[in-house]
C-alpha cells in the first residue's frame, strides 16, 4: 500500500487542518475550527471548485464510524477498538434495539455472561443512559443496549439474546 | 447609565440581526453609537463606567492577539509570511499614508491614518472564511498568514507611537524589565498557571481577568503602554496553555468590545470638521489599494491573477485594529474618518468576500469558452 499523504497544520485563529490526497489525486481536507464545527472539504482531481459540509462533533464522529467501516445498520453501531501493547487484544462494542422477546426479562434471567460472555454496559432508556445496570435489571420495550466483547461473543449475544 | 442600557440592548438586537444576515457585526455597532451619540440623537453620552467597559475592550481584544501570536510558527514559516506581509505593507501602507498626506493631514497624522488603512480585521476575514466554507482555498492560508503578519506590523506601529515622545533609553529598558518578569513568571510559574487553568470553579476565569488588569494598571505604573504588555502577556500565557485562557477571556472580551465599538461611534463628532470628499477618498482608495495588493500577492505566491482577486475579496475588511489606532492615537477628525472607512469596507467586504466565487465562476467559465474554441475535444 502507498502512504497516502497526510498533512496537519495548525492555522493560527482559525485551528487544525488535515489534508489527505488519495491515490486517484483526489483532496479530502478537514478543519477543527474555533467555533467548535468540522468543516469537511472534498476536491475532486481535477476540479477548481471544493464542496464543503459543515458537521457538529457528534456528526463528525458519527460519519468516522462510518469510514472505519464499523456500522452495521444505520441505528446499530459498532466499534472496535485494538490495543496492540495487549497481546493485540480487540474489543467491539455493540448497539443493540431490544427485541420484544426479551422486554420484562432481567439481564439475570437471560444469563447474558453465562450464555455469551459479552456483557452489557450500558442501556438508554428514553434518552436517558443507564451504566452498568445491575443483574437485577429488567428490559423495557425501545431500550438501546450497549454490549462490550470479543466480536465473538458479541455475534453470539446476537444470535443467541437478541431473537425476535 | 441608562444611556448605557439603551446602547447595550440596541446591540444585542443588532447583534442578532448581523448574525441573521451573515455580515459583521462591527459597522452596525459603530453606526449604532453613531446615531445614539453626539452626532446622531445625543441619547448616549461616554462617561467614566463607558470609558471603562471601552477600555477593557481594547485590552482584551489586545490580550487575545497575544494568545493567537505564536512566535515560533511564523518563524518556523519565514517566507510564507513574509512575501505576502511585505507586499501588504509597502503598497497598503504606502497608498494610505501618501493619499493621507497629499488630501492635507500632517506627518504625524497621516502615518496613524496609513495604518489604519493597511490593517485589515482579523476577525471579520477569519470568521467570513469559515462562514463561507472557504478553508480549503489555497488562498484562505495565504490571507491567514498575511494577517499574522499584520498584526506584528500593529505591534511596532504601536510601539513607536507610544515611544515618540518618550526618553527612548528609559522607555526601552522599562519594556525590557516588564518583558522579562511576564516572561519569567510564565515560565516558572508554568506548572502553576497549568494546575489553576485546570480547576473547574471560578478561579481560572477570575484569575485570567485579574492577571490582564493587573498587567495593564503595573504598565501604567511604569508608564509604559498598557496595549505593548496585554499583548506580551497573552504572548507569554500562550505559551502554557493558550485554548484554556481564550475560553476564559472569550466572555470579557465579547461583552467589552461590543461596549468598545459603540462608544467609538458614540465619540465621533461631525462637528469636529471633517471634509467628506476626503473621506470618500479615502474609503474608494481602501477597497482599490487592496485589490492592486492582492493582485501582487496572488501572483507573488500563487502565479495567478484570479487567486488575487480573491484575496482580495476576503481581504477588504477593516475593522477592530483600525479602530485601535484610532482611538488610542486619532484626533476628532482621524477617528471620523476612520470610523466610515471601517464601515464602508467592512460592509463590501462581507459582500465580496461572499460572492467571491461567483465573480470567479464567472471570469473562469468565459476563459474557458475561449480556450473551447481553440480546442474543441478537450472539453468534457
Amino acid at each position: 500500500m502507498s502512504a497516502m499523504a497526510l498533512r496537519s497544520l495548525n492555522l493560527p485563529g482559525v485551528g487544525t487542518k488535515y489534508e489527505i490526497e488519495t491515490d486517484k489525486g483526489d483532496t479530502i481536507a478537514i478543519f477543527f475550527t474555533k467555533t467548535g464545527t468540522i468543516q469537511m472539504y472534498t476536491l475532486q482531481k481535477g476540479c477548481q471548485t471544493p464542496s464543503a459540509a459543515v458537521m457538529t462533533p457528534i456528526e463528525a464522529r458519527r460519519l468516522g464510524n462510518i469510514l472505519t467501516g464499523a456500522i452495521i445498520e444505520a441505528d446499530q453501531e459498532s466499534v472496535e477498538i485494538a490495543f496492540s501493547a495487549l497481546a493485540d487484544l480487540r474489543i467491539t462494542i455493540h448497539t443493540f434495539f431490544v427485541p420484544k422477546s426479551i422486554t420484562g426479562k432481567t439481564i439475570e434471567d437471560l444469563q447474558i455472561r453465562a450464555k455469551t460472555g459479552a456483557t452489557i454496559i450500558a442501556v438508554c432508556r428514553h434518552d436517558k443512559n443507564i451504566i452498568n445496570p445491575p443483574p437485577t435489571f429488567s428490559f423495557e420495550a425501545g431500550d438501546a443496549a450497549l454490549v462490550i466483547g470479543e466480536s465473538d461473543q458479541i455475534k453470539k449475544f446476537e444470535r443467541e439474546i437478541m431473537v425476535e | 447609565m441608562e444611556g448605557f442600557i439603551i446602547a447595550l440592548f440596541v446591540c444585542l438586537v443588532l447583534a442578532l440581526i448581523s448574525k441573521y444576515l451573515s455580515i459583521p457585526a462591527i459597522p452596525f455597532y459603530i453606526i449604532a453609537g453613531v446615531v445614539l451619540g453626539k452626532a446622531g440623537l445625543g441619547i448616549v453620552h461616554s462617561d467614566e463606567v463607558s470609558r471603562f467597559f471601552s477600555d477593557m475592550g481594547l485590552i482584551f481584544l489586545l490580550f487575545f492577539m497575544g494568545l493567537e501570536l505564536k512566535l515560533e510558527r511564523i518563524i518556523a514559516n519565514p517566507s510564507k509570511v513574509l512575501t505576502g506581509g511585505l507586499i501588504g505593507l509597502t503598497v497598503d501602507m504606502g497608498i494610505g499614508f501618501t493619499a493621507a498626506y497629499l488630501l492635507g493631514f500632517t506627518l504625524m497624522e497621516s502615518f496613524i491614518v496609513g495604518a489604519a488603512f493597511y490593517i485589515t480585521s482579523t476577525a471579520i476575514i477569519i470568521t467570513s472564511l469559515i462562514e463561507n466554507r472557504k478553508l480549503m482555498m489555497k488562498e484562505a492560508e495565504t490571507i491567514i498568514w498575511v494577517t499574522v503578519f499584520e498584526d506584528i506590523v500593529l505591534i511596532i506601529i504601536l510601539a513607536v507611537l507610544s515611544a515618540s515622545d518618550q526618553n527612548l533609553f528609559l522607555f526601552f529598558v522599562k519594556i525590557a524589565l516588564a518583558l522579562g518578569i511576564i516572561y519569567a513568571l510564565s515560565l516558572y510559574g508554568k506548572e502553576f498557571l497549568v494546575s489553576i487553568l485546570e480547576r473547574d470553579d471560578e478561579i481560572p476565569i477570575l484569575f485570567t481577568f485579574a492577571a490582564v488588569l493587573t498587567t495593564a494598571s503595573f504598565a501604567l505604573f511604569l508608564g509604559i503602554p498598557e496595549t505593548l504588555m496585554v499583548i506580551a502577556l497573552g504572548a507569554a500565557f500562550a505559551t502554557t496553555d493558550p485554548d484554556a485562557f481564550e475560553q476564559h477571556a472569550r466572555p470579557f472580551r465579547d461583552v467589552f468590545l461590543v461596549m468598545f465599538f459603540v462608544f467609538f461611534g458614540v465619540s465621533i463628532d461631525f462637528a469636529s470638521g471633517v471634509n467628506w470628499s476626503v473621506v470618500v477618498i479615502i474609503c474608494i482608495l481602501a477597497i482599490l489599494s487592496k485589490l492592486i495588493s492582492g493582485m501582487l500577492i496572488g501572483l507573488a505566491i500563487h502565479g495567478s491573477a484570479l487567486s488575487g482577486l480573491e484575496i482580495w475579496a476576503n481581504m477588504i475588511s477593516r475593522g477592530e485594529f483600525s479602530i485601535a489606532l484610532a482611538v488610542l492615537y486619532g484626533s476628532p477628525v482621524i477617528a471620523t474618518t476612520i470610523a466610515a472607512m471601517v464601515i464602508v469596507t467592512s460592509i463590501i467586504g462581507s459582500f465580496t468576500a461572499k460572492y467571491s466565487t461567483w465573480l470567479r465562476k464567472g471570469i473562469v467559465s468565459r476563459s474557458r469558452k475561449k480556450a473551447l474554441l481553440y480546442h474543441p475535444h478537450s472539453g468534457k
